[in-house]
């Protein structure tokens, strides 16, 4: 090989590695320099996507995270957090020494009466681990030995755009990474031919919560680290196809001259900038057919789909994109997140409830059996909840058969399952009206310490400069992961 | 915000240079403590350790329990060295559980300050500037004092960069286009210093150079066209957006720019731009989100808008204080909340109500416009003038009191004549459309016509005064049918509050009300056509009762094409007892009523009195009125006055609906009360404060008599230069501008945990000579753009780019990607399909579907895109409609920033995503083929010439005769490949709205299209180089 050349590879990977910026917890200056730390740094020809330098912090248990997160707050007394005492308050005031003078929304603070509102749905023991989950969810009841049900989650925002911010970057003012970003920068990607962090939205009949780019984005992170989208409509991926009556064939002529020539341009100019650009339009040839192969499921048995339900190969839908999860963990994305809509039920909860529930149970179910079947859940790390909870009380007209619930930031569930957690296992306890925590509260900054855990990343020294202040996912304050959840 | 993430590694190789033997305070030591001590040790009392502060110097060297942690010059005494060599865990500081850990270098530095005497130093950027020596006759402090510091490094600056090179660079740095081939042409035949700074002063007043400018304030700004949170709704701000450019091009100095915009709406006498200009605080995101408690969001609006003035004219980030005293800064929790004080009292809503103009909004009339509304007003007035005399010179005889009262008459009452009644609503399934001679007028200047297929209609409602429906009265229109595309049924509907009055001619097609009654009459055929026909309707047959008054008309018609002229109504009258003919009837009808088509004071003149209760002077002004307005005998030449200033009125209406409205601040008339909230909870007030700013920094003047200080008095503060941070950061921002990082790598940060500056004196000449010169921002550019260090070349070499691999010593010019705005930019000029018109609402631009939709809140404005059409593809890229939460991919995949917190530095990341983008945006596409076209008109007859002029175009320079061939490969490469598939080709160049040209074969025009897509996608061409 010619040794200039060898050289100017050398010079634009250091380059890579010093432009990326590493300021990673308190490893040290010389530790940087050594020049063992330098090689693990430097990202071999092929590596597209590399960790930085000492990540993971400790062996992970999840290399993957499947992100599932059901936007708007599902209502966690008629998904998973039973409380039967509710029922003989039905349609009674729900008690001063239960609310507390807490703070509640302006869309119910005018409110006269605060009704206790009991769940109008079955509960049932599911499983070795006894899990309880309600008729709403009859496939998930299937995967219950599988996860750990946290009932005590809790966080501060009351209304969705700060809460839904939250969740996702870790503070309610928009301009944080969102938690995927974290992980493709820090822990980069297996993939060389598809992007570090995916996200889908999938269609729902009544969006009535909206979405904000900054739950996928990179915040004050170099962009390279946002979530790519993988859309239903239009191009799979932004761009992906040639445009009409360019073939593969013409525009792999026109990038072995574009490489050429780009070639020339670092002759010319010596910027090791342009030997990356070289290297990424090489990478988004390879996507232009990596893309369509992912998304073409003609390798996918029957009894997958089956398994997947009714839409499975309906693009633009939570079972297609739960599929596609897979498919995308399979051939070593990091992060894939999946935001579904509309869990925003503050009146005719029973009725919608039901309708979300039949989009996302069955496919959801089905993944965590799929991943399983395959050995995959083993090291992927999969979430599934909301950004916050709702009320005890009813909002609106109370009957037993229709009832609506306000925003509850002060418990509600999350499951956790995979690489990591444990299996069939109940964590925390709410009080009888799923009002109040009353055992092993788990903030959402404890939750994400313990997702970053799962992954190997010691959330405390995980921390990028940014206006004046280490920044981390998990706040200023110190938090732990919750350990007793950890296998 | 996008920023690149500090490079310690690369900083640590350059700071420690061999120019940096001994250990200077500001620049080696304090960065240690502040990263490794000062959580514990530092500024804020909450947390702070041991009551040991190592900030400052009484605190690190008082005496303690016995121990003294830094003895100076005495490092066996100095018990924090003692620590920091300890191997005991519970001794060693850092402690362990700190994940702080010195490094060798780090501890070396501190030892060697303390063995020479531990001197303190405050902060460098909280002490004023200081101007450095610059010999005599030197041409350029820029770069001696860059070459001063290259020289210590043992290293020189670069040659001048390649004239082509060079221009390119300066077109795009200053206006964000480049340059054309004749412009290239010029400068090369001339590049002396006095050239550069002639072209320098002729670009910057090109509107290019507002418009450039002003992108790197919008991200300061935070500027965009939707609120940001929840809904997402769009908001009229742009009026701010087009300011902002204005101002760049008028150089409003950099201390009036800041007044404006902080309090342009306190000051004396506050023009219109200044009131537009004080929307800067007002571009924050903002909630209308349901349940949301206002308490909660006056508090947030008040701490962003504190929090990013600070950060955008002090670089600092005083955000940390709004929950605790800062570790690294002086700034207190009261200190911030002091100041916070300052936007605490704003008169906007806590919640933005979803709404376009949340108040405070002021009207912004479209450009040019002023000047023509100012005529009209001017010709509305003159016209009433000569009605008032018309009126007055009237010898008005009462038929009522004539000794022989005259027989009965026709009145004709026209209420519609070359367009709706005054104050009417005008709607129509498109809008009214009108016509004017040779085409069909029946009457006055124009006639209104329809063109249809099936049920179309225009009509108006709300018209005051109405029209009064009087006994025995006829309604009538004239029409006029196109007699090659005659109707099948016309139609007229009045609403006297409902539309259940409907009369039509010919086909009964239209279905609304009930055949044969009042809701839907047949009156007769359809008239003659290719004449003015008067159509007639007696007010019984569609079920008008006297007395009632009409408010609307709707001229409806099915097929065909309808000119429609003068219509009204129609009554025989007695004169002697017909109001609108006799004064005398007139005082009697309205006697003691209330009658609302009189203006407002006349009403009350009129309501509850006994017309001889009117004085002299009253009876005279409802006369008047009367005759005026009421009176239906002939007054000469009133008609046509009247005529000329009802036109006038509606001109001016017109004009003003064109107004917009943009967000103005302004405060409460009474202010509210300000607390430290603790623990930077909204609901947790604690001490009380009042307005002032941060003790470390120069004091505000003396407090004005009578009023509290004002953010007029914080905005003079920031600029009164002595302030030892606002010309700095502003200076380190422009630089960074230009040269692609700053002085001061942290832009944003001018505090303790920023990054000292590379060149300190450099930093503090430029200051305190853009203060010394009036902060005049085009002399500053100027100086830097002509500086050798901005002209000289950026290529670099494997030894430089190992000892500096960021350029932070500029011993080679700037060379970076261009922005995300300039590349779309670049390719639309280049292409000749940009349309360069300035300013103006948000407009949008080809997106692919699915950006907005899978986001957007079902109730949303913004939920669903609807591309523009035309010139609004082209525009420049300032002008695209930036929607917060799902900001258009061309921004968002090339590190622009989303706009929902201030951003001072862009990242410039380098993506498959970018390369996808470029490649295959229908954008970049079209403007491929566009160029395409240019290429084979403009660049000669064969390939190779037609190669060498559109590289020389994208590029600036001839490409080498290697670099011809790779292309002249390509090219018959898709050559053969398009000949063979006319298909393929035709397809390509149909992409995009713009057609592609019909003279140019598809085939030949694909394959060029690929070529200029290449030459569009070169790493020369998104770089600045």
């Amino acid at each position: 090989m010619d040794p200039a050349l060898e050289y100017h590879h050398l010079q634009s990977r250091r380059q890579f590695f010093q432009g990326a910026g590493l300021k990673v917890g308190s490893i040290a200056l010389a530790q940087l320099l050594s020049q063992k730390a330098l090689a693990q740094a430097l990202p071999s020809k092929a590596d597209i996507h590399p960790a930085l330098p000492g990540l993971p912090n400790f062996a992970p248990k999840a290399k993957n995270l499947i992100y599932l997160h059901m936007n708007g707050a599902p209502a966690q007394q008629d998904l998973f957090d039973h409380k039967p005492q509710m029922e003989q308050f039905f349609d009674k005031e729900l008690p001063d020494s239960v609310r507390n003078g807490q703070r509640i929304t302006t869309m119910t603070s005018g409110q006269k009466r605060f009704p206790v509102a009991p769940s109008k749905f079955a509960f049932e023991r599911c499983g070795q681990s006894g899990i309880l989950m309600s008729e709403l969810v009859p496939h998930m009841k299937g995967i219950a030995d599988e996860v750990t049900m946290i009932k005590s989650v809790h966080t501060e925002a009351i209304n969705h755009d700060p809460a839904c911010t939250f969740v996702m970057t870790g503070s309610e003012v928009p301009g944080r990474p969102s938690l995927g970003s974290w992980l493709s920068y820090g822990l980069g990607s297996e993939s060389q031919n598809l992007p570090a962090f995916v996200v889908f939205t999938p269609t729902v009949k009544n969006p009535s919560q909206a979405l904000f780019s900054r739950m996928w984005t990179s915040g004050f992170l170099p962009s390279k680290y946002d979530g790519v989208k993988l859309r239903s409509a239009g191009d799979p991926v932004l761009y992906v196809k040639n445009p009409p009556g360019v073939s593969s064939g013409d525009r792999r002529a026109m990038l072995d001259a574009l490489g050429q020539l780009n070639e020339k341009s670092f002759e010319r100019f010596g910027d090791p900038e342009t030997q990356t650009r070289i290297a990424q339009y090489e990478m988004a040839f390879r996507m232009q057919s990596s893309v369509p192969e992912l998304t073409d499921l003609k390798g996918e048995s029957k009894a997958t789909l089956e398994m997947y339900g009714p839409n499975a190969q309906k693009p633009g839908t939570f079972a297609h994109s739960a599929l596609l999860t897979r498919r995308l963990i399979e051939r070593g994305v990091r992060v894939v997140q999946v935001l579904h809509r509309g869990w925003d039920q503050h009146g005719n909860l029973p009725k919608e409830i039901k309708n979300q529930c039949l989009d996302v149970d069955q496919p959801t179910a089905a993944l965590i059996k799929d991943l399983k079947e395959r050995g995959m859940l083993e090291d992927t790390l999969v979430v599934f909840g909301g950004e916050f909870g709702r009320t005890a009380y009813c909002q609106g007209k109370l009957t037993r058969e229709s009832y609506g619930r306000d925003h509850h930031p002060r418990n509600f569930c999350m499951w956790m399952a995979g690489g990591g957690i444990k299996a069939g296992m109940t964590y925390g306890e709410t009080d009888d009206f799923s009002y109040n925590i009353a055992e092993n509260p788990v903030h959402l900054n404890e939750l994400n310490a313990t997702i970053l855990h799962c992954m190997g990343i010691d959330h405390s020294r995980f921390t990028v400069r940014h206006q004046g202040l280490d920044q981390r996912l998990t706040g200023v304050e110190h938090v732990n992961p919750v350990k007793p959840i950890l296998a | 915000m996008r920023q690149p993430i500090i490079a310690k590694l690369a900083s640590a190789i350059l700071l420690t240079g061999p120019a940096f033997a001994a250990p200077d305070f500001t620049r080696d030591i304090r960065p240690i403590l502040a990263d490794k001590c000062f959580a514990c040790h530092g500024p804020d009392a909450n947390t702070r350790e041991a009551k040991l502060r190592l900030d400052t110097h009484e605190g690190a060297t008082g005496g303690g329990s016995g121990t003294q942690a830094i003895v100076p010059g005495d490092l066996d005494n100095s018990e924090a060295w003692i620590r920091i060599l300890s191997q005991d865990p519970d001794e060693v500081m850092p402690p362990p559980d700190s994940h702080k850990e010195l490094s060798p270098a780090e501890k070396d530095l501190l030892k060697q300050w303390i063995i020479e005497g531990a001197a303190y130093e405050e902060h460098w950027a909280f002490i004023p500037p200081r101007k450095p020596v610059i010999p005599d006759g030197e041409r350029s402090p820029i770069d001696f004092l860059l070459q001063r510091r290259l020289k210590s490094e043992g290293l020189a600056p670069a040659p001048l960069a390649q004239p082509e090179t060079l221009v390119r660079r300066i077109y795009l740095d200053l206006t964000g286009l480049p340059p054309r081939p004749e412009e290239i042409d010029t400068f090369l035949v001339d590049q002396s210093p006095e050239a550069i700074e002639r072209l320098i002063d002729n670009l910057m007043k090109r509107p290019s150079y507002g418009e450039h400018m002003a992108r790197y304030w919008l991200d300061l700004a935070r500027y965009a066209d939707t609120h940001g949170l929840h809904l997402d709704n769009e908001r009229s701000m742009w009026p701010y957006r087009d300011w902002v450019v204005r101002a760049f091009n008028q150089n409003v100095s950099f201390a009036a720019f800041t007044r404006w915009q902080l309090a342009g709406d306190l000051m004396p006498g506050a023009t219109l731009d200044q009131k537009i200009a004080s929307g800067f605080n007002r571009c924050n995101v903002t909630t209308g989100e349901g349940g949301s408690i206002n308490k909660e969001w006056i508090y947030r609006n008040a701490v962003e808008r504190t929090s990013t003035t600070v950060e955008v004219w002090m670089g600092l980030t005083a955000g940390c204080a709004v929950c605790h005293d800062h570790k690294f800064d002086p700034i207190s929790t009261k200190e911030y909340y002091s100041m916070y004080a300052f936007f605490h009292s704003t008169a906007d809503p806590a919640l933005d109500g979803n709404k376009l103009d949340t108040p405070p909004v002021i009207k912004v009339p479209a450009a040019g416009s002023q000047v023509k509304l100012a005529e009209l007003e001017t010709t509305i007035e003159n016209l009433g003038k000569g009605i008032t005399e018309k009126i007055r010179a009237v010898d008005y005889k009462d038929p009522a009191v004539l000794a022989e009262p005259p027989s009965s008459t026709n009145k004709t009452i026209i209420w519609i004549e070359d367009g709706p009644p005054s104050k009417a609503v005008a709607s129509g399934n498109t809008p009214w459309k009108f016509v004017t001679r040779p085409e069909p007028v029946f009457t006055g200047e124009r006639a209104h016509v329809r063109e249809a297929k099936g049920l179309s209609q225009h009509y108006f409602t709300e018209a005051n005064p109405p029209l009064l429906i009087e006994r025995g009265m006829t309604l009538f229109t004239h029409v006029y049918l196109d007699p090659e595309n005659p109707p099948a049924q016309l139609m007229l509907q009045f609403n006297d509050g409902s539309w259940e009055h409907r009369a039509y001619w010919g086909k009964d097609l239209i279905d609304w009300g009930t055949q044969n009654t009042a809701s839907r009459q047949r009156i007769g055929d359809l008239p003659a056509v290719g004449q003015w026909v008067r159509l007639e309707v007696d007010i019984a047959r569609v079920g008008l009762k006297p007395g009632s008054k009409l408010n609307g008309w709707a001229f409806t018609q099915f097929d065909g094409k309808v000119f429609w002229d003068q219509s009204g109504g129609r009554v025989e009258t007695n004169p002697a007892s017909d109001p609108s003919f006799s004064w005398t009837a007139w005082k009697a009808q309205n006697e003691n009523e209330s009658n609302k088509a009189l203006p407002g004071e006349l009403q009350k003149v009129v309501k509850g009195k006994d017309p001889a209760q009117w004085s002299e002077s009253e009876t005279q002004r409802i006369f008047h009125h009367w005759l005026e307005h009421i009176y239906a005998g002939e007054i000469a030449g009133l008609k046509l006055l009247q005529d000329q200033r009802t036109k006038a009125v509606q001109e001016k209406d017109a004009i003003s609906k064109q107004t917009a409205v943009t967000f103005v601040m302004a405060d409460l008339p009474k202010q509210r009360d300000s607390f430290v909230m603790k623990r930077g909870e909204y609901d947790n007030p604690g001490e009380k404060v009042t307005r002032s700013v941060p003790a470390f920094l120069p004091p505000l003047p003396a407090k004005p008599e009578g009023r509290d200080y004002n953010r007029l008095d914080l905005a003079n503060w920031l600029v009164n230069g002595k302030n030892p941070l606002t010309a700095r950061v502003a200076v380190n921002r422009f630089w960074q501008q230009f040269f692609g990082i700053g002085l001061v790598k942290t832009s944003a940060d001018f505090g303790t945990q920023g990054e000292f500056p590379s060149h300190p004196e450099l930093l503090d000449w430029l200051a305190i000579n853009f203060v010394e010169e009036g902060w005049d921002i085009q002399q500053l550019v100027k100086r830097i753009m002509t500086s050798h260090a901005y002209r000289q070349s950026s290529v670099t070499s494997a030894a430089l780019q190992e000892k500096d691999p960021e350029n932070r010593l500029l011993a080679r010019g700037p060379r970076h990607r261009l922005d995300a705005e300039v590349i779309r930019d670049q390719a639309l000029n280049l292409s000749g399909l940009m349309i360069s018109r300035i300013g103006g609402r948000g407009v949008r631009p080809y997106q692919p579907p699915n950006i907005w939709e899978p986001v957007g809140f079902a109730s949303s404005n913004t939920r669903n895109y609807k591309q523009g059409k035309g010139d609004d593809l082209y525009r420049r890229s300032l002008y695209t409609f930036l929607k917060r939460t799902a900001p258009p991919p061309f921004m968002a995949t090339f590190d622009g920033p989303n706009r929902e917190q201030s951003c001072a530095i862009r990242g410039r990341s380098n993506t498959p995503m970018q390369a996808l983008h470029l490649m295959n945006d229908v954008q970049h596409v079209e403007a491929a083929r566009a160029l395409a076209q240019r290429i084979l008109k403009e660049g000669g007859t064969n390939a190779e010439d037609r190669i060498r002029w559109g590289w020389r175009l994208v590029t600036a320079r001839y490409p080498s005769r290697e670099e011809s061939q790779i292309v002249l490969t390509a090219l018959q490469t898709h050559r053969n490949r398009y000949l063979g598939d006319p298909e393929a080709a035709t397809k390509l160049i149909a992409f995009g709205d713009s057609p592609p040209d019909p003279d140019i074969p598809p085939s030949q025009l694909a394959a060029w299209t690929l070529i200029a897509n290449l030459l569009l996608n070169l790493d020369e061409v998104v770089n600045k180089n």
